[in-house]
């Protein structure tokens, strides 16, 4: 009781002092507690900026990509149900977007083109990227119109609205043009359309040439979500993409190695800030501790007390600087991402136990106080 | 008399000064090998991305459409339009040639293998091939600079020579005839003759549709398809700055007859990195192409540059907030430290003017010592954090020096101003009496 009464005492008086202690030690928790939720969630937010490159795992049929596409050659195909079916057993928490394609060369206007038919909900966040003039089509049973590439609308003279008729051998289809995809790439070359339309101009009911799949997450998950998609489609070529994987994994790795040293850094800064404060601050008490001595308290008591002191001192500091902290980093989250980083709570313990951990350990030179003489100490010197 | 002061201050009590000077030397040394870090990380990380490949392509412009499925043209050879491999040496000549890190030509051709009796699309290309440039020097660039995710088992082809690198596709699915050391014989048509021999030096693997086809030389697909001297797709792997308003503006402004740059605005937007001027400037040197930036690739950097930027910009500051924090409350517990010292000092008549000098002279002296002592420990920090992250140590900037010595002192005074404020309300009896 007498105890915690004296510790009380101790915070209540000399302000000053502690006011430079609290303003370290809580600003020091704040920034360590902002730095370790940014570390946690900033690879999550780097992985899914990764995902505006595309998909990450094309499944094919097994005999390779299609060696000739023409009015008369029958590519390689497989059925669509047969994917489907096991992407669906498969957890979807790590799917960003998956759609099935199916490329055929029709023509339009007597000059081959490339139509592809697919699911356009899930193309359009497969290809994050792509600019397009017009409006896009939601559904997926939408077969009246299609979206054409840049080149082709160049070739082809088409505006959006104008109609565009399609052949492939006997048969034909015709849509009306959604909109023109500028997307920088092959995709410039082709036609797309919803994967009905394109499966029944060709003929081909239930069949498609290639599936892709957006997978979220680091170089591992990907390569485990892929591993799984093969032995569950033991038929088929599940391959992840090299381009995608790799460079995303090296660049993953030196951006989080780059945060984490310079937060190692600021974290040692930090920890030397609190602790030179708490040294001097112990410092200060040489003279309580003169007069508690002289007064008969024992040498372990006495220094139990300061220690307790600066324990509740780290302790309400880094409680104090963790909220403070966690509110910085979501706001960080917020201004850098666009989207919130929310707080871990494994960062609350972490901060406050190392703030404690810091504040005693600045308080370690009270140990020496064990020699010291009351009367030299009272005397002032 | 004042500067006696100050010496004699520093002469008494060396060990407090040595205290502030450490968290003067350390925090500083944070500040600048964050602030060089972050100065540096644009540049660093640009390079990087350039793992991802090429981020510009450039096609003919008046070309017919590209029969283009999964990345391999199945456009016949005398149909649609071609580029002059002569001309690429020039690409190192525009405004920001040093920005130019590779580039590649492709002809993609179908063709048959006698061994198999199959078809199959050849792609010629360069591994690493060395391109005159017209101001006399040799640029050396190829597949390994644009498409560095390719993996070999075996070795490239030689440049111009008879070999080629077969898909780990083929591979597998006919392991008789594609192997490692065979030879095969490829024609356009399957009835004209034995057709050309082509030695299998490695087997590639790329996670595209490069595992179906057959790699081989550029010069050597040319002299089978017919076209000598020409390709079809050039891909441009360009350091390149990320987009921002203007660049969009610069970009429209080339298609869009409504809007016009003023003459500043040009220059600047000419001037800048961005991937519109340098695939601008690529388009005035190889006249008749189109030049497009690979969106995917290229927004995808620019946009995780903008936001690890804007991070370390974040976290540098919070490094300078911490390297202030460490400062100022070293130097608020030297002058609470020394209030017997102000007593005494005022009791013997000093102005509170006085008093504050001489303390704000050594803080900023201090400060001064300590800040450069940091930045040389900064650079060093600087250049191990460089090395660690991204392989090269970072270059120290001297123009941080000066910046790192007034924010030193700038902070120093700062941390000092608060507890000196409240030293000349200290009545000297009070103090000298010791409570």
């Amino acid at each position: 009781m007498m105890f915690w009464r004296l510790v009380l005492q101790l915070l209540r008086g000399n302000r000053g002092r502690l006011a430079v202690a609290i303003v370290a030690i809580v600003s020091g928790a704040a920034v360590i507690s902002a730095l370790l939720n940014l570390d946690l969630g900033v690879q999550n937010k780097l992985t899914q900026e990764f995902r505006t490159l595309g998909a990450n795992i094309v499944i094919s049929p097994a005999s390779g990509a299609p060696a000739h596409i023409s009015d008369a050659e029958v590519p390689s195909l497989m059925p669509e149900h047969d994917v489907l079916e096991v992407m669906q057993q498969l957890p979807p928490t790590q799917v960003a977007a998956a759609a099935p394609y199916l490329y055929i060369v029709a023509r339009a206007q007597n000059i081959p083109v490339v139509v592809a038919g697919t699911w356009l909900d899930q193309a359009q966040k497969l290809d994050a990227t792509w600019k397009l003039e017009g409006s896009w089509i939601t559904s997926r049973a939408d077969d009246s119109h299609c979206l054409v590439g840049r080149n082709v609308a160049r070739r082809l003279h088409l505006a959006v609205g104008n109609p565009l008729e399609l052949h492939y051998l006997e048969r034909s289809a015709q849509c009306s043009v959604a909109g023109i995809v500028d997307a920088g790439g092959a995709e410039d070359n082709q036609v797309f359309a919803t994967l009905r339309a394109v499966q029944s101009l060709a003929n081909l009911p239930g069949q498609i040439g290639v599936a892709q799949v957006s997978v979220t997450g680091t170089a591992p998950v990907v390569a485990d979500y892929a591993a799984r998609l093969a032995t569950a489609l033991p038929q088929y070529q599940v391959r992840p993409i090299r381009q995608v994987a790799e460079a995303e994994g090296a660049l993953l790795g030196r951006i989080r190695l780059l945060i984490v040293s310079m937060a190692l850094l600021i974290l040692i800064l930090t920890a030397l800030c609190v602790l030179g404060t708490m040294a001097a601050l112990a410092m200060e008490r040489r003279k309580d501790v003169g007069l508690m001595k002289s007064l008969g308290g024992s040498i372990s008591r006495i220094v139990g007390i300061f220690l307790a002191e600066v324990g509740v001192l780290g302790a309400a500091g880094g409680l104090l600087g963790a909220i403070i902290g966690a509110a910085l980093s979501y706001w960080m989250g917020l201004r850098v991402f666009g989207t919130a980083i929310s707080p871990r709570w494994e960062v609350f313990p972490t901060t406050i136990v190392l703030m404690i951990v810091v504040a005693l350990a600045g308080a370690l030179p009270l140990r020496m106080l064990g020699n010291v003489k009351p009367a030299e100490i009272l005397r002032g010197e | 008399m004042f500067a006696r002061l100050l010496g004699e201050s520093f002469a008494r009590n060396p060990r407090r000064k040595v205290l502030t000077a450490a968290a003067l030397v350390i925090g500083m040394a944070v500040a600048t090998a964050t602030l060089t870090i972050a100065l540096e990380v644009g540049d660093r990380l640009a390079r990087e991305f350039r793992s991802l490949g090429a981020n510009l392509l450039v096609t003919p412009e008046s070309d017919t459409l590209p029969v283009e499925i999964g990345g391999v043209d199945y456009r016949p050879v005398d149909e649609g339009a071609y580029l002059n491999e002569a001309d690429l040496g020039k690409l190192k000549t525009i405004f920001w040639r040093h920005n130019i890190l590779g580039f590649t030509p492709f002809l993609d051709l179908p063709a048959y293998v006698s061994e198999t009796g199959g078809a199959t699309t050849l792609i010629g290309t360069w591994y690493q091939h060395e391109v005159p440039v017209p101001d006399g020097t040799k640029f050396e660039t190829g597949a390994s600079a644009t498409h560095p995710w390719w993996k070999v088992q075996g070795r490239w082809f030689g440049d111009g020579a008879d070999e080629c690198v077969v898909g780990a596709g083929l591979a597998q699915k006919n392991p008789a005839a594609f192997a490692i050391g065979k030879a095969i014989h490829v024609a356009q048509n399957s009835g004209s003759g034995s057709g050309r021999p082509l030695l299998i030096t490695g087997i590639i693997s790329t996670g595209d549709a490069e595992d179906n086809a057959v790699l081989l030389p550029l010069s050597v697909a040319q002299e089978i398809s017919g076209h000598p001297g020409k390709f079809r797709q050039l891909f441009v792997s360009a350091l390149t700055k990320p987009a921002d308003a203007l660049a969009e503006r610069g970009e429209r402004a080339q298609t869009d007859k409504n809007i016009q740059l003023t003459p500043t605005e040009y220059d600047r937007w000419f001037c800048s990195p961005y991937i519109s001027s340098i695939g601008f400037q690529i388009r005035t040197v190889l006249p008749g192409t189109d030049v497009h930036a690979i969106r995917r690739v290229a927004e995808t950097e620019g946009r995780i540059l903008t936001r690890v930027g804007t991070l370390l910009w974040i976290v540098t500051l919070a490094a300078l907030g911490a390297a202030a924090l460490a400062v100022a409350a070293t130097s608020a517990t030297t002058v609470l430290e020394r209030r017997a010292e102000i007593g005494v000092m005022k009791a013997l008549g000093a102005s509170n003017a006085l008093v504050g000098g001489i303390f704000l002279a050594e803080q900023v002296l201090l400060a001064i010592a300590g800040g450069a002592v940091g930045f040389f420990v900064g650079v060093g920090m600087a250049r191990f954090l460089g090395e660690s992250v991204f392989g090269t140590p970072a270059s120290p900037r001297l123009i941080l020096f000066p910046v790192v010595l007034a924010l030193a002192a700038l902070i120093a005074m700062m941390g000092s101003l608060v507890p000196l404020r409240r030293a000349a309300h200290f009545r000297p009896a009070v103090i000298l009496r010791g409570e």
